[in-house]
């Protein structure tokens, strides 16, 4: 304080009013320090986890290719290593999640198709399953060459399906999923048109099956009319080997008026839209047939 | 009834077997009850032959109606003579939509334009299978029953099957079915046997191939008896290994039963120890003939164990492959005409 009144009141005051204005900053100051400590710990924390995930990302990728690879002893090696690991069964099962969704999406680009690699790889086994009204039929197999070029080389496609010729008319060099599902729409149309002549032998025991072929594409029924007993003969020609419903279907009678009558005209429409043994069994409700 | 229906008779009696007589009579249901009856089937098949020639005496039946009996027995067991295969080429637009009744009209009009006499029966079987019985004549003479040639088809498919036919009848034939079935042409499909199922369901892939998928049908193991453990595990994986690729080249399950395949082989000799034979100009001619009763499934238990290699030479998983079981074996440069380009090396 002596210093002070020696030199005067005004600059102590402005003195005092730097120590002032000092002291007020200087918490400023440390709140900052506060703050970017904070943020460095932060960024250390997140660094940290990036980290480990990084460690995570590469032992799921160590495991998957293990995977992809299927080779079995390596695996084995794999699980003895990271047994004192407390994760190492979610971190299989998350490369097993992986591994599986891949696996699917591969499934949904290929059409769903199972195809699996034959030959070390020089070849695939592709089936096609075939199902009518939610019963599984016959599953058909192609066995196909990659290279040079994609040839089919054993096959149990029944000699009835122009397997050859679809397979040009398709591009299956370019376009093997088209090619594909024109063979399964092919087998599926015949696997159903073949059920459909089965379940109607078997429900239909009144109706007589004058004419049928092996790819089912020709059938000829023999219809009775219920009082007059008049026979007719009704042709159900099935032209697009792609479907089960017939293209054409034609009665022929003695009763030259019977198919141009309403019913019958009904009854024609019903056979060209419905499956030929649901169609019947409509028919002999409404009084149609026997 | 005349004569030629007699020897018809006849010689269908001496071949059906007396207990298969009985259902193939009620299948041809040209007798009444009553004469059905009155044949008595414990008897010799010489007193039976007499009774039915009684009957058909009776009733005027000619060779047209006993040729039919023989169609129906023939059609039950197709598995007699030698059957070969052949296959329509270059099918015409409108082939897929031929039907019996137009099938029938165009082969028998189309035969007869080409040969006077020919006596034709064609019958559609159970399995939607066209059968054809042709009896053959020439210019002068009439129809010879005793010989029929008997064809099957499946209407849609590519795969003729004949059996009795000369080479006289052939090209007539031929031209028969090209056109009935609306094809440009026939040829021999090498595939030939005494079992007419078999080579049914190896052209017509009605046999179990196996597949290599995901979800492998559990192949049947045989029971093999080793008594060390240790070997049985060590040898198990090659011995199921060699097992699938025995079933993938040639099928699992019941085999189509081949007697035969043939291999001839033009091909040049090639031995540095024999000069004479591998310096000659013209092509070294051999053929290797395999037999047995059940060829494909003699092949499938070499190479399952072990006696043939694994995988499978193309030569043998040919015969499956591609349904035929003779073949000509060439040396891949010159030869043109070869059918099945081989290197043979040694």
């Amino acid at each position: 304080m002596e210093g002070a009144s020696t030199r005067g009141v005004l600059s102590h005051l402005s003195l005092l009013e730097v120590q002032a204005r000092s002291r007020k900053t200087q918490p400023q100051q440390r709140s900052r320090v506060k703050e970017l400590k904070a943020e460095a710990e932060a960024l250390m924390i997140q660094r940290d986890k990036l980290k480990a995930e990084i460690q995570t990302h590469e032992r799921l990728q160590k495991l998957r290719m293990s995977m992809d690879k299927q080779c079995p002893r390596e695996q084995e090696e794999e699980e003895e290593m990271d047994e004192d690991s407390e994760d190492s069964q979610l971190l299989r099962l998350m490369a097993r999640h992986t591994h599986l969704k891949d696996l699917l999406h591969a499934h949904h680009l290929i059409g769903g198709y199972d195809i699996i690699k034959t030959h070390q790889g020089k070849g695939v086994c592709v089936s096609v399953a075939t199902s009518y009204e939610g019963v599984c039929l016959d599953t058909y197999n192609l066995e196909i060459d990659l290279k040079p070029k994609l040839r089919i080389s054993r096959h149990n496609v029944p000699p009835f399906i122009p397997l050859n010729s679809l397979a040009e008319q398709s591009n299956m060099q370019t376009n093997i999923r088209a090619f594909l599902d024109t063979l399964s729409r092919h087998l599926n149309a015949f696997a159903g048109r073949k059920q459909q002549l089965k379940l109607l032998k078997e429900q239909h025991k009144s109706v007589e099956v004058m004419e049928s072929n092996v790819l089912c594409s020709i059938l000829v029924l023999m219809l009775t009319v219920p009082r007059e007993k008049t026979a007719v003969l009704c042709t159900l020609d099935y032209t697009d080997h792609t479907r089960c419903l017939p293209t054409r279907v034609h009665f022929d009678c003695e009763d030259k008026e019977l198919p141009d009558s309403p019913e019958w005209k009904k009854n024609c429409h019903l056979l060209m839209e419905t499956p030929v043994h649901t169609a019947l069994l409509t028919m002999k409700k409404m009084g149609n047939i026997v | 009834m005349d004569d030629s229906a007699k020897r018809l008779l006849q010689r269908f009696m001496r071949r059906i077997p007396t207990q298969m007589l009985k259902t193939t009579l009620e299948k041809w249901s040209r007798l009444t009850v009553a004469q059905q009856k009155s044949l008595d089937f414990t008897q010799s098949k010489w007193a039976l032959t007499e009774a039915l020639l009684d009957i058909c005496e009776e009733n005027k039946w000619t060779t047209k109606h006993i040729s039919e009996l023989e169609m129906i027995y023939v059609i039950d067991n197709p598995n007699q003579g030698m059957w070969h295969a052949f296959q329509l080429m270059d099918p015409e637009d409108d082939a897929h939509s031929v039907e019996l009744t137009q099938f029938k009209e165009q082969f028998k009009s189309h035969l007869s334009e080409l040969i006077r006499h020919v006596s034709v029966k064609i019958k559609k079987h159970t399995d939607e299978a066209v059968w054809i019985r042709i009896a053959w004549g020439d210019s002068y003479s009439r129809p010879n029953h005793l010989k029929p040639t008997y064809v099957v088809h499946y209407l849609q498919t590519p795969y003729v099957f004949v059996t009795s036919l000369t080479s006289k009848q052939k090209p007539l034939l031929s031209q028969a079915l090209v056109l009935s079935t609306r094809h440009h042409a026939i040829k021999d499909a090498n595939l030939s046997g005494k079992k007419f199922t078999a080579i049914r369901d190896l052209l017509m892939r009605q046999y179990q191939q196996a597949f290599p998928t995901k979800y492998p049908s559990p192949l049947k193991e045989k029971n093999q008896t080793v008594s060390n453990p240790l070997i049985e595990r060590e040898q198990a994986g090659p011995a199921a290994n060699r097992l699938q690729m025995a079933c993938e080249a040639f099928g699992d399950g019941m085999l189509p039963q081949l007697q035969s395949a043939v291999y001839k082989l033009e091909t040049k000799f090639r031995d540095q120890t024999n000069k004479t034979m591998t310096e000659r100009e013209e092509s070294f001619r051999c053929v290797v003939k395999f037999a047995s009763t059940n060829l494909l499934e003699s092949l499938r238990d070499c190479a399952s164990s072990g006696i043939a290699s694994t995988p499978v030479t193309p030569l043998l998983s040919s015969i499956p492959l591609k349904g035929r079981n003779y073949f000509v074996i060439t040396d891949n440069s010159p030869g043109p005409s070869s059918q099945m380009h081989q290197k043979t090396d040694g």
